[in-house]
């Protein structure tokens, strides 16, 4: 067996492959803004958005892709934890095609659902932009997004408010009923 | 009658007086802070390593070795950089095919060949980072690794700086030939 590997690796040497050529632009050159972004206070249940401008600094246009990443733990800001769920980033668009020399903004959405396990709580997710690309070099700009939720769970949508006002107006009718029988009476 | 429609009528406006604050209160202020109006940017002066036909089991160097690409950060914050590589795949008439050359994630030179297989390696080595007090060529991997500062420390990129690196590539011992082979080397920045 061990023969036939080596046999295979022997021919296998002798045979060449080819790496890519391209011919095309050699350098990459784009900026993102904002580099940073905190959002505070953000009660579970609520939504927060904000914009992303990437500045295509080439002669090209080039298509952009925008994705979230988990980061490393060790390069998290201080006090910050691992987001707890992607899907409650998201974007207008994934992918935006930008002209040469020129800048295009990207919406960026954060949901945080609303359930009290989420309220008090301090997360950090990186908002990669890449240009998309098939050289062998890439570049990926990491947007640092923060958010911080409210200590308190709070919502707009508050099923139990709603029925106290619908037993209070019960309570308050029978009261103000009874009220005025015997006032009623009593003339 | 009578007091009955009054008493709920008072009881309707009551129960409004009381709860429409309170229906009407917003959620809080949520504060979203820009840090001022920093852009991250970096360039590289060079993305394309065209190789020609290799054979196996041999090392390629960019030329020149250490100085091929030059890094330079554009924007206006200070950034620290990291890289990642994937596995070569085969690119036939432009389309994806099934055949890989797997990056090997650690540094496997000196076990056999016949294990190694179809393991590719992938180095980088920046221009001052030299031994024994900094790292040589440095292995790349499919995890992200610090490209700048290194893990020993130093400080990360201010706008302006430049580093220059070079790249370094062992093709597998054995592989089949003939097939166009594209890889990706990934470098990001975030601030620091």
């Amino acid at each position: 067996m061990m023969r036939r590997i080596k046999l295979a690796g022997l021919i296998a040497a002798l045979l060449v492959i080819l790496l890519p050529s391209f011919t095309l632009a050699q350098d990459v050159n784009f900026g993102v803004a904002p580099a940073e972004v905190h959002i505070d206070s953000l009660p579970p249940g609520e939504a927060a958005e904000f914009e992303l401008t990437i500045h295509n600094k080439e002669e090209l246009a080039h298509n952009f892709t925008i994705a979230t990443f988990q980061p490393p733990e060790e390069e998290m800001r201080e006090r910050m934890t691992e987001f707890p769920d992607d899907s409650w980033v998201s974007f207008s668009s994934q992918e935006i095609e930008v002209a040469a020399n020129s800048q295009a903004n990207v919406t960026v959405r954060v949901v945080i659902p609303q359930e009290q396990k989420w309220a008090g709580e301090d997360w950090e997710i990186w908002l990669g932009v890449a240009a998309e690309s098939r050289d062998l070099l890439a570049v990926r700009l990491d947007v640092r997004l923060l958010v911080s939720t409210n200590p308190v769970a709070e919502g707009k949508s508050n099923a139990g408010l709603v029925a106290g006002i619908v037993v209070g107006i019960v309570l308050l009718g029978c009261g103000s009923y009874y009220y005025f029988r015997r006032k009623t009476r009593l003339e | 009658m009578k007091a009955a429609v009054t008493s709920i009528g008072v009881a309707i406006i009551l129960a409004l007086i009381f709860s429409l604050p309170a229906l009407a209160q917003d959620s809080g202020t949520i504060t979203i802070t820009m840090t001022g109006v920093n852009e991250i940017s970096i360039s590289l002066d060079k993305t394309q390593w065209p190789l020609g036909a290799v054979a196996a089991d041999t090392e390629q160097t960019t030329s020149p070795p250490i100085e091929w690409c030059t890094l330079t950060v554009e924007g206006n914050c200070n950034v620290k950089t990291r890289i990642l590589g994937e596995d070569a795949r085969w690119y036939k008439d432009g389309v994806a095919q099934n055949y890989y050359w797997t990056l090997s994630n650690t540094n496997e030179s000196d076990i056999s060949d016949s294990v190694r297989g179809h393991k590719y390696m992938l180095w980088f080595r920046v221009r001052g980072d030299n031994p024994p007090d900094g790292r040589g060529y440095v292995l790349i991997t499919k995890e992200p690794s610090e490209f700048w500062p290194p893990p020993s420390g130093g400080s990360s990129l201010a706008p302006g700086d430049t580093k220059q690196f070079g790249l370094k590539l062992l093709t597998p011992t054995y592989f089949v030939g003939g097939r166009q082979m594209q890889t990706k080397i990934t470098i990001s920045a975030v601030t620091a």
